[in-house]
């Protein structure tokens, strides 16, 4: 191609873009602002209640390219539910999560362990043993593998 | 920190064993070429999330997949100017050998210090729990080499220095 | 081997075959290269195989010779300096008939003469600070910097105080490499004197980049990453007489040398463990390999055959 100062593939008509992902994978976006709205009250709900907390946090997460703010209110609501429950409960924790939601706390897992400088690593990889011992790799492979990125 | 060793390789461990569903897989861009579609990134459908995990901030591996090949990028720990030193004449020497390690990135990815490509060939002709094996061994005895060298260095000095002061 | 020999061991080698009267004359012709970009040559005249020139060549003979080489030189071969050779600072010249001395004693004297020649500024240092030890009210302007630039962009500094000389050496390091493993050298040489059995060993001042205060004033200091600079800090009891003051003049010429043979020898074990390593990496990797079964096959004829 490197004759071509346009990449061609990208203007052809069934090129596979960022917009289409979204649309094939959630449906129809919800304006911006809802889901703003709906991250900031489920992070009020959640502060400092723990029974419960982890669930709440992990229903309903924001999908979709637009959301970048949400997505890193969620990440952050979700980081601070998994910091404040001890390593000791969390085997049992995890056993009370729905597969849908253990799917969703691995990609939130993975999503605070690429930014290191803001997380406590060595509390997710602990969270990300336990998880792994109920969910097993099957759990990984979806984060790997689903468009619906957190 | 010891203690936080053993989960970070076990995560490792798990996350290279999933993602290492490989298959043959030929270009959608040009006829009859057949290349690892994370090295051409060409067709994005291919691409599947690349994931991180980190130890702290200073180690750290990455891992990206696609449909045919996969990509694990290691950041190897270095605390001052010594380490940084050894960990790059260390990932260099082994480069430089890369022909005979197969698996082995001839550069490593930005950012990191060395990286290993695995492509559906490589999975096909090898064992896939022992290539994981060898990442994970390769992640142990880096480490470790590179903390003993620089133990060794210092003793050396050490030796150097006195014995040329304890003269008069 | 940790130390390394003060006297070059190719001039010691060769003198020695050359000097024993069983072995004829015979004519030769050697150059030879000692640390610090000194080159020797050895040579017989044309005419006559039992005259034997000794010449010596170095980049700093002048200042050298201004810090008093020749007086020393003088003191050690009276006997066999000669006009110097042509495009060479100094040449001794050797009678196999008549050595001149016990031979064993001549071939350890020759083959110092590099360590001799240099020896001028320390010997010159040495003495000024012993008479300025003795006087009342001394003149701090009558303290000498002495400045030898034996390599390229590398000096020795020497300066004599009232109590004590001072010793400076400026050493570039060419490779990131070789600066980062001599600074954990260099602290070392620092710290040693904490030891108990070193506390009267010289005193030893690491600085990176920064000239330290008593060269500050000199012109044409490189400024760069790759500078450093390394004080000794000399007391009377350091160079007292005789042996201990020769040994340490030697000692001191060496340093240089050295701390690069040290570094070399790290690089080349942390290589020869690399190696190790990569082999012991290689084993693993190679146990991902399943064997390949090449288990005898027959055809119907009944013939075997191997698969390849």
């Amino acid at each position: 191609m490197a004759f071509r100062k346009i990449d061609i593939d990208a203007l052809e008509e069934d090129a596979f873009g960022e917009d289409e992902i979204d649309f094939q994978e959630i449906g129809e976006l919800r304006p911006v602002a809802d889901v703003d709205a709906q991250v900031n009250s489920r992070a009020q709900e959640v502060s400092g209640n723990t029974s419960g907390a982890l669930s709440t946090s992990l229903q309903n997460p924001p999908y979709g390219a637009p959301f970048h703010a949400a997505k890193a209110r969620n990440t952050q609501t979700v980081m601070e539910v998994l910091n404040s429950i001890k390593v000791s409960d969390v085997p049992q924790l995890v056993k009370s999560l729905s597969p849908e939601e253990q799917d969703v706390l691995m990609k939130y897992l993975y999503a605070g362990m690429a930014t290191p400088e803001q997380n406590n690593s060595g509390h997710l990889l602990a969270w990300h043993e336990k998880l792994t011992e109920v969910a097993g790799q099957g759990c990984i492979v979806r984060v790997i593998t689903d468009r619906r990125t957190v | 920190m010891s203690n936080t060793l053993r989960p970070y390789l076990n995560a490792v461990r798990q996350t290279l064993t999933a993602a290492m569903c490989l298959e043959n897989f030929s270009s959608q861009v040009a006829e009859r070429h057949n290349k690892p579609e994370v090295e051409v990134r060409a067709s994005k459908e291919v691409l599947l999330n690349p994931v991180v995990i980190s130890r702290n901030d200073k180690e750290r591996v990455l891992i990206e997949t696609s449909v045919n090949s996969l990509r694990v990028s290691i950041a190897i720990k270095q605390a001052d100017e010594i380490e940084r030193i050894l960990a790059h004449k260390f990932t260099r020497f082994l480069t430089q050998r890369a022909e005979s390690f197969v698996i082995l990135r001839r550069k490593p990815i930005e950012g990191y210090d060395i990286s290993f490509l695995i492509t559906n060939a490589h999975t096909e002709q090898m064992y896939k729990h022992k290539l994981v094996d060898f990442i994970i061994q390769f992640m142990e005895e880096v480490d470790k080499e590179i903390s003993e060298m620089k133990l060794s260095l210092n003793a050396r000095a050490r030796i150097v220095s006195e014995s040329y002061l304890s003269q008069t | 081997m940790i130390l390394l020999d003060y006297h070059n061991r190719i001039i010691e080698d060769t003198l020695k075959t050359r000097f024993n009267p069983e072995n004829k004359p015979k004519p030769v012709d050697m150059s030879i290269v000692d640390f610090d970009g000194v080159s020797y040559h050895l040579s017989t005249l044309d005419d006559n195989d039992a005259k034997l020139n000794l010449s010596i060549r170095w980049k700093c003979w002048n200042e050298l010779v201004q810090y008093g080489a020749l007086d020393v030189l003088k003191r050690e071969y009276s006997r066999w300096i000669i006009d110097p050779e042509h495009g060479y600072d100094f040449t001794l010249q050797f009678d196999l008939n008549d050595i001149g001395g016990d031979p064993e004693d001549v071939i350890r004297r020759v083959s110092l003469l590099k360590r001799n020649a240099m020896a001028a500024p320390f010997e010159r240092a040495f003495d000024a600070q012993s008479l300025a030890e003795q006087e009342d009210h001394w003149d701090p302007s009558s303290s000498q910097l002495m400045t030898i630039h034996y390599r390229d962009g590398e000096a020795i500094y020497v300066q004599n105080q009232q109590d004590r000389v001072t010793v400076i050496f400026s050493t570039l390091f060419k490779e990131e490499t070789d600066r980062v493993f001599a600074k954990v050298f260099l602290q070392e040489f620092v710290d040693a004197r904490k030891k108990p059995h070193l506390q009267n060993a010289p005193q030893v001042i690491y600085s990176h980049r920064e000239p330290p205060l008593e060269i500050r004033h000199v012109p044409g200091l490189l400024d760069s990453e790759s500078q450093g600079y390394i004080t000794f800090v000399l007391f009377p009891r350091n160079y007292a007489a005789g042996a201990v003051r020769e040994e340490t003049i030697s000692r001191i010429q060496i340093f240089r040398d050295y701390l690069h043979y040290h570094i070399k020898c790290s690089k080349a074990y942390m290589h020869s463990r690399m190696r190790a390593r990569v082999s012991d990496f290689l084993k693993v990797l190679n146990r991902a390999k399943p064997e390949i079964q090449a288990s005898e096959k027959k055809l119907a004829s009944g013939r075997t055959f191997r698969r390849a």
